[in-house]
């Protein structure tokens, strides 16, 4: 724990110095070697500890998830680094430094409290990231993210006061070795704490901010939001429901996300705002996953959902760059052929084409799944296929030739891949040839079933920040009363 | 009716209200106060939750036996209040720089502007 | 039609919650705390929970605050400025100010320095020093004074507060240093922080108001 303590201290002190000298960009090299070096030396063995003594201390626990995500940020960092595109601000890069050192501790923590204020960081880090480049559009963005989370946050500040008087301990550890008794205000403070954590992480009706956060924010932005940002939402939701045994919740909320996501991605026309939809959607697979059980199955969808979300994004960013539009259609016969490779690469393994990541991990999820979500999961890829025939548009497409540009994209590729190739050997249950077969038809009846749609540009009725408050209370009241009522 | 239970009340009530100035309010500024005072209602929830009836605050140096207040909510309320401000100072100057950008100060008028900018 | 769904929705929602903390009262007794003040070196229980136990949460909290005000500063450094000075008040507020402004910084000090023995701290004392700061700032206009508090110095200062507030952290965290001289370290740089926090905002608020 020692060694994992140090690493953060190291990204949060050569975060901060990136604010006072020029040289910001090697500081978070420095900070990435720091943590490169901690991971190595608390991952073997998970060890526990506490921050601080006696009861109130906070708890922070090595495991399966917060190893997988430390691999994942550190990854994700030396791609934020190698990958050029053009002058950001100084103070870009010691944000980010900061932002990779808090997801770092967030998914270490086993406190309810600690979690709330590592949320505020990472959500507070996000809102200056989305409007660093001071365009309006997106500093309303950033803005409506703010509120919108804020709004969720005092769910979850009440949430803690009503856990904390009935059960005077604010760790996790504790509430799920003592299992306290499920008293009314318990219950309500447990579907608290889930409100607030949803609306940080990007569940449907809870978190209507993150379309036009992901959406307007710079492109490495918004692969850094929906690959590691929302997930923390996520992890504060696997942990408190994992702390009281309350797993049903996170399979209603993965179901709802996942398929009003897709709904929504069928009618976008922004190329980066379909791509934020679809982050909504597949934050479904994780949901469900750690609803289940399936807590390997989550784990590894989430990060194989971190890895070909930011190739998505980066390579959206390339598009809008090559085209200068933020519109789908407009990107057609305008785009480079390597941005074009990138992009269709991103989309076969979103929709679980065999040998890349999406596929192993869904595979991991489906083993477990009862039968009924086994269907729902079916139902799932194929609205997913289906959607993303629209952006199929860009690959088949005419345009400029292929030339690699961008090697730190391909090294992500390679990632997407290999994680893909690594899930298939080491479990076997998932690489039976049916399986496979099964994923391939299921891909491409959604693509046949999506294209007719592909050029369909209705206008749904857009979130605004009034209504997509509204949602937000009327789901939390869902919550409450579902909660409330169960006991 | 407990002093500490009418606090709790009265800060669920201000939670209410608080989002209430948020949904009917246009303006902005209407609606970042209404998010402040809602803030507010958790935070007096929060501290509601350390009194105990008759409670010496939470420091050395009282006779025995008197009962103390609970220190941790107080803890906890301290973190949550500069985090409050922060996020309000943020987005205060975010509606400083949208105002002085967009010449409007009304929700609706702000995302139609935002659209019309991405829509190229 | 709105009004109903809001009015129905928020009302409903306080029911619940109102029953649901009823159901809180009445508390149980306090948990024992002196033992763990006493291993900090406090004599005020929250100062113990917030400079020790709960340490690190502080320290995430320290550093939201200290990249808000970075947030300020590049949201609205790009703007126009008010073009004006501010005319100083005169008479009053300015007498006022020579008067009060030792007092304040003096306050506000002993605050720091005795937080841990009683009602106080980092934070109250940092807004006092910054409400100082905006006291001066009305007598002597908000201009005259930012020209006079170097901004380079105070970024220092900033940054630097929170790299020790992070330094003693791991400090106390992984070597177990503890005592009352930590705390009341922990305590000033935390005021620092804050002080030059309410300045950026008093600074960059002031100098940014402008007209529709």
């Amino acid at each position: 724990m020692t060694a994992a303590v140090a690493g953060i201290a190291g990204y949060f002190v050569l975060g901060i110095l990136g604010f006072l000298v020029p040289w910001a960009r090697a500081l978070s090299a420095g900070a990435l070697l720091v943590g490169t070096v901690a991971y190595a030396l608390w991952f073997p063995g998970f060890p526990t500890g506490y921050l601080g003594l006696g009861d109130w201390a906070i708890p922070w626990r090595g495991d399966i998830l917060a190893a997988s995500f430390w691999g994942l940020s550190l990854f994700l960092h030396l791609i934020l680094l190698v990958h050029q595109e053009g002058g950001r601000p100084q103070h870009y890069y010691a944000l980010v430094t900061l932002l990779f050192g808090t997801v770092l501790s967030t998914v270490l923590s086993q406190d309810i409290f600690n979690l709330y204020v590592s949320l505020e960081l990472t959500s507070l880090i996000a809102f200056l990231l989305v409007g660093i480049e001071g365009k309006p559009a997106q500093v309303w963005a950033s803005l409506k993210y703010l509120i919108l989370t804020s709004c969720g946050m005092i769910f979850y500040l009440l949430g803690v006061g009503f856990v904390y008087a009935e059960t005077e301990t604010l760790s996790l550890v504790r509430l799920s070795s003592s299992a306290p008794a499920m008293a009314p205000g318990l219950r309500l403070g447990i579907a608290l704490l889930l409100t607030g954590a949803a609306a940080k992480g990007g569940v449907f009706f809870y978190a209507l901010w993150l379309p036009v956060a992901h959406g307007y924010a710079p492109a490495p932005v918004s692969a850094l939001l929906s690959s590691l940002v929302v997930k923390m939402g996520i992890v504060a939701l696997a942990r408190i429901s994992a702390a009281f045994g309350i797993g049903e919740v996170l399979v209603a909320l993965g179901l709802v996300t996942g398929f009003l996501g897709i709904l929504h991605m069928f009618w976008e026309k922004k190329l980066k705002v379909f791509l934020a939809y679809s982050t909504m959607s597949q934050l479904g697979y994780v949901l469900l996953g750690f609803g289940l059980g399936a807590w390997e199955g989550a784990v590894a969808y989430a990060v194989a959902h971190g890895l070909f979300k930011a190739l998505l994004f980066l390579a959206a960013g390339e598009a809008e760059r090559e085209a200068k539009s933020h519109l789908i259609p407009r990107h057609v016969g305008r785009i480079s052929g390597e941005t074009r490779a990138l992009l269709g690469l991103g989309a076969l393994a979103i929709m679980g084409v065999p040998p890349l990541a999406g596929y192993a991990a869904k595979g991991l999820i489906t083993a477990v799944a009862p039968p009924w979500v086994k269907g729902v999961l079916i139902a799932l890829s194929l609205g997913t296929a289906a959607s993303f025939a629209r952006l199929l548009v860009l690959p088949l497409g005419e345009g400029p030739k292929f030339e690699i540009r961008h090697p730190a994209l391909w090294v992500l590729v390679a990632a997407v891949a290999g994680t893909g190739i690594w899930g298939l050997v080491s479990f076997p249950g998932i690489a039976l040839p049916r399986a496979l077969l099964t994923a391939l038809l299921v891909s491409a009846a959604g693509i046949t079933m999506g294209w007719p749609f592909s050029r369909l540009s209705a206008r749904l009725p857009r979130w605004h920040l009034e209504e997509a408050l509204l949602a937000l209370l009327f789901a939390s009241l869902a919550l409450l009363l579902f909660q409330f009522l169960s006991g | 009716m407990t002093a500490s239970l009418s606090a709790a009340t009265l800060g669920i009530v201000l939670v209410a209200l608080g989002f209430g100035a948020l949904l009917l309010r246009r303006s902005l500024i209407w609606k970042l106060l209404g998010l402040n005072v809602a803030s507010g209602g958790a935070i007096l929830f929060l501290v509601a939750l350390s009194h105990r009836p008759g409670a010496r605050p939470p420091l050395m140096g009282y006779p025995e036996g008197v009962p103390s207040a609970d220190p941790l909510p107080q803890a906890l309320v301290l973190t949550a209040i500069v985090i409050h401000f922060a996020t309000l100072a943020l987005s205060l100057a975010y509606a400083i720089s949208l105002t002085e950008r967009l010449h409007t100060q009304e929700t609706g008028r702000l995302e139609e502007a935002a659209e019309e900018e991405m829509e190229r | 039609m709105r009004i109903a769904a809001v009015v129905g929705v928020l009302a409903l929602l306080v029911g619940i919650l109102l029953v649901g903390a009823f159901g809180l009262f009445p508390l149980g007794d306090s948990p024992d705390w002196e033992k763990l003040a006493r291993a900090y070196g406090a004599e005020n229980g929250v100062a113990a929970v917030v400079l020790g136990t709960r340490l690190y949460d502080t320290l995430l909290e320290v550093m939201v605050f200290a990249l808000a005000m970075v947030g300020v500063r590049y949201t609205l450094t790009p703007l126009s400025r008010w073009k004006e000075p501010v005319v100083p008040e005169r008479g009053v507020v300015r007498e006022m100010a020579d008067l009060l402004l030792p007092v304040v910084i003096v306050f506000s000090l002993y605050l720091a320095a005795s937080g841990h023995l009683g009602p106080g701290g980092g934070f109250p004392a940092g807004a006092i020093a910054g409400s100082g700061l905006l006291l001066l700032a009305m007598a002597k206009g908000i201009e005259r004074l930012s020209r006079e508090l170097h901004e380079g110095t105070l970024e220092l200062l900033e940054y630097g507060a929170i790299g020790g507030l992070l330094v003693l952290g791991v400090a106390s965290g992984l070597f177990g240093v503890r005592g009352s001289g930590l705390l009341v370290l922990f305590n000033l740089l935390i005021g620092i922080e804050v002080t030059v926090g309410t300045w950026v905002v008093l600074h960059y608020f002031g100098s940014h108001r402008g007209e529709i």
